[in-house]
């Protein structure tokens, strides 16, 4: 029959937000982060940056071609993998490890299960996991920062180096002091400002609080995740090491931060509910500080994030809200099972 | 302090469109046709017979059954025929065709003394049904099986671009409060509540000043789905209607703002409820505004009235009702009926084409939905087809009040698959 109108179910509005818009306000949220990192590292992180977006672009873009489906770059989520696995890196790499690692993150962690929304684990983080297996010693080669003071010239300080010369300028990253309970050995203002070796990304607290703080306003993600994983890695470092100078250095060293606010709060990876999401971010706060207490590595929090994105959908299956005006029914026996049915 | 529920959307308002147009007659065409289903129930069975001279007001339908209402004559005039015309809601339904003689004689029932009795047997008699779009029959509220304490009049108005109620509200305040006050007589309550939007100042002052000490104002944050019966008594109350219930399970009796006017028309003049206050509105039409719109008059007529001249703008889609929860219309053949609240008139840019992208799990629909509800998982399921994990979501408390798919990036058309949720849950009968 023919009509002229448009006729569809209700309702009839929708908000203005779209993924392609909620992954671009992403990404905008990560430019101090980016900033950040040329400024302590000078240029090589954008150089990791670019090629780990290329890498992960290109992951989405083969897969597509290969399925002889829509090309889904245009969502910008390729993007955002690219960027945060960039950041995510240590700054002097060589240059083909950003590009694989990007490959690995979308075309096998994301597109194969399914694409966006449908990866059991953050793409990032697991292509990072990824990175650090295959070229462990490449993946910890940590550099001091750059010297500014010195002219512009050092921002090319590390760019073109060999992985041989790298490995000559590592520093022992604060991780390592702190495993043992060593606070006295960075400051903490440096720590904050990011004045450390470490990655790209992460060092510098400063822009990552600027980047959740626009995430939070734009409403892109809650406060839950982040706030309640940084609280409760804090209340582990109090209590695993007995000390209270150590917990400012844990939240401040390594990736927690950066972790807790760009990587835990990934939709597809993270519970849906409100009480799921408590126990999600309790149990990555708690394993991180585990991890890098007790375990053969410095750092915890990909490890936690990736062990926490697996428990996810039994969160989401077990945990979730009672529809409103529910009344559990009077069972004969007192029911053993905790979850809402 | 902001009296709300948890959740909900925010849906631009755009009540600036008609919000200061004061009500007007809307003309009625020379034959109307007036559908002998305009309530949540049986169809009424048709007294009259073709040939036969009607006026306003005269029965033509009388109600089958006790969930089911009157029918009355919009015009004066000459019954032409019975026809099954579509309706606005998508259905068909059969309607009494009356040729109008531009005389609107009027009958009205006989007055009587407003006691408690006699007020449920004229609410009944005169065919008042819940005038906010649901239209469930108003007598059968009245007779709760239960103990019940408190009206609460539901004058939230939340769907953007309605403003009779709000029109009603200020034009009409005086027979407003006495059918409040016939309403609490008929349930033997004490108090009564007015929910209203905050967005609705001219009105609360106006209420404020007029109400009585047992009818209390309460102002409500502005929030979709305010409006929605469990919503409203648990924002004014705090009593939170059992899953599956009824407002009566907590002792709450919810009706609209033009249910309370059209109970005091029926009791106070003996008016039958044939007439009704409507918006129409949007910016495909250049005469937006608030309209008296007798039953019958179909669309096509409405919209002939209310389009103002040259140059026409595109209208994309045709709305009965609000667009979070109305109906879009196939073409302009039904008529309005006694739940026609407004006809809105809608341009491209001010509706959503929607163009449906994989669910990234963001959780905004769950965040958003009134009866916390997880709207990703029941749909899930309903692709899956999986009927049991869908009810064990809860998707047969979901209201349709449309928050998740409005909220949702992706564009997902979630609203449709609750109600798929529903119709696999009822079929499969888990």
């Amino acid at each position: 029959m023919y009509t002229k109108y448009l006729v569809s179910s209700s309702p009839h509005i929708a908000s203005k937000k779209t993924t392609k818009n909620i992954m671009i306000d992403v990404v905008i949220s990560l430019i101090p982060c980016m900033i950040a990192s040329i400024l302590i590292y000078g240029f090589n992180p954008l150089f990791n940056i670019i090629l780990a977006t290329v890498g992960s672009t290109a992951g989405e873009s083969i897969y597509s071609l290969m399925r002889k489906r829509r090309n889904t770059i245009e969502d910008w989520s390729a993007i955002v993998t690219g960027v945060i696995l960039g950041l995510n890196l240590p700054p002097a790499i060589p240059f083909y490890m950003p590009v694989i690692g990007g490959i690995f993150a979308t075309l096998i962690v994301k597109m194969l299960f399914g694409g966006i929304g449908r990866n059991f684990a953050n793409p990032a983080i697991t292509a990072r996991i990824f990175l650090l297996l295959a070229w462990g010693a490449s993946m910890t080669a940590y550099v001091a920062p750059i010297d500014l003071s010195k002219g512009f010239s050092e921002m090319f300080k590390y760019v073109g180096l060999s992985s041989s010369e790298i490995a000559d300028l590592t520093s022992a990253t604060p991780l390592s002091y702190l495993k043992d309970g060593n606070y006295g050995a960075v400051s903490n203002l440096d720590l904050f400002l990011g004045r450390i070796g470490g990655s790209a990304g992460e060092v510098c607290a400063i822009a990552v609080l600027i980047g959740f703080v626009y995430l939070y306003v734009r409403r892109i993600i809650d406060a839950k995740i982040p706030v309640i994983f940084v609280a409760t890695a804090a209340i582990c470092a109090l209590a695993f090491y007995g000390d209270v100078n150590m917990i400012l250095p844990t939240v401040l060293s390594g990736g927690l931060l950066f972790g807790a606010v760009f990587m835990a709060t990934d939709y597809a990876t993270s519970p849906n509910t409100p009480w799921g999401v408590v126990i999600y971010a309790v149990g990555c706060g708690f394993l991180t500080v585990l991890f890098r207490k007790f375990g053969r590595m410095p750092e915890g929090v990909s490890f936690a994030i990736l062990i926490m994105n697996i428990v996810t959908p039994l969160l989401d299956k077990y945990i979730y809200p009672r529809p409103f005006g529910y009344k559990r029914p009077k069972k004969v026996k007192p029911a053993k099972e905790e979850c809402a049915k | 302090m902001n009296l709300t529920f948890r959740n909900g959307a925010h849906p631009p308002a755009k009540k600036e469109l008609t919000e200061n147009i004061p009500l007007k007659e809307m003309p009625t065409p020379d034959e109307v046709a007036i559908s002998l289903s305009q309530h949540i129930g049986a169809p009424a069975q048709p007294v009259v017979q073709v040939g036969d001279e009607v006026k306003a007001g005269t029965l033509i339908g009388r109600a089958a059954g006790f969930v089911s209402s009157n029918i009355y004559s919009s015009v004066s005039g000459t019954v032409k025929g019975f026809k099954t015309l579509p309706t606005a809601n998508g259905g068909k339904a059969q309607h009494v065709v009356i040729e109008n003689d531009g005389l609107y004689r009027t009958q009205t029932l006989p007055l009587v003394n407003p006691t408690k009795e006699n007020i449920v047997a004229r609410v009944q008699e005169a065919g008042i049904v819940g005038m906010g779009g649901a239209t469930f029959p108003t007598h059968v509220k009245l007779s709760p099986s239960k103990p019940v304490d408190t009206l609460i009049i539901n004058a939230a108005e939340c769907e953007p671009y309605i403003t009779c109620d709000y029109r009603l509200l200020i034009e009409e305040t005086t027979v407003f409060i006495k059918g409040v006050e016939f309403l609490m007589k008929a349930l033997g309550v004490k108090k009564a509540y007015i929910g209203i939007e905050k967005n609705k100042p001219e009105a609360i002052r106006r209420l404020i000043s007029y109400c009585p000490f047992n009818i209390v104002v309460k102002p409500l944050k502005v929030k979709y789905p305010q409006g929605a019966e469990k919503q409203l008594i648990y924002a004014i109350t705090k009593r939170k209607v059992p899953a599956g219930g009824l407002p009566m399970d907590v002792g709450c009796v919810v009706d609209n703002v033009h249910t309370a006017y059209s109970i005091a028309q029926a009791v106070l003049y003996g008016e039958p409820c044939y007439r009704r206050a409507m918006t129409i509105s949007g910016r495909g039409i250049h005469n937006p505004g608030n309209y008296w719109v007798r039953n019958g008059v179909s669309f096509r007529y409405l919209l002939d009235q209310v389009k103002g001249g040259e140059p026409y703008p595109v209208i994309q889609k045709v709305i009965s009702g609000g667009p979070m929860m109305g109906f879009a219309q196939v073409d302009l053949d039904p008529c309005t009926t006694k739940g026609s609240s407004s006809l809105l008139f809608m341009v491209p840019e001010d509706i959503e084409i929607r163009t449906e992208s994989p669910c990234i799990n963001c959780a905004r629909c769950a965040m958003a939905c009134p009866m916390m509800l997880m709207p990703m998982f029941i749909e899930k399921a309903v692709l899956e087809n999986d009927a049991k994990a869908a009810k064990d979501r809860g998707a047969l408390n979901c209201i349709e009040c449309g928050c998740c798919a409005y909220e949702c990036p992706a564009k997902r058309p979630l609203v449709q698959a609750m109600r798929m949720a529903k119709r696999i849950i009822k079929e499969k009968g888990v």
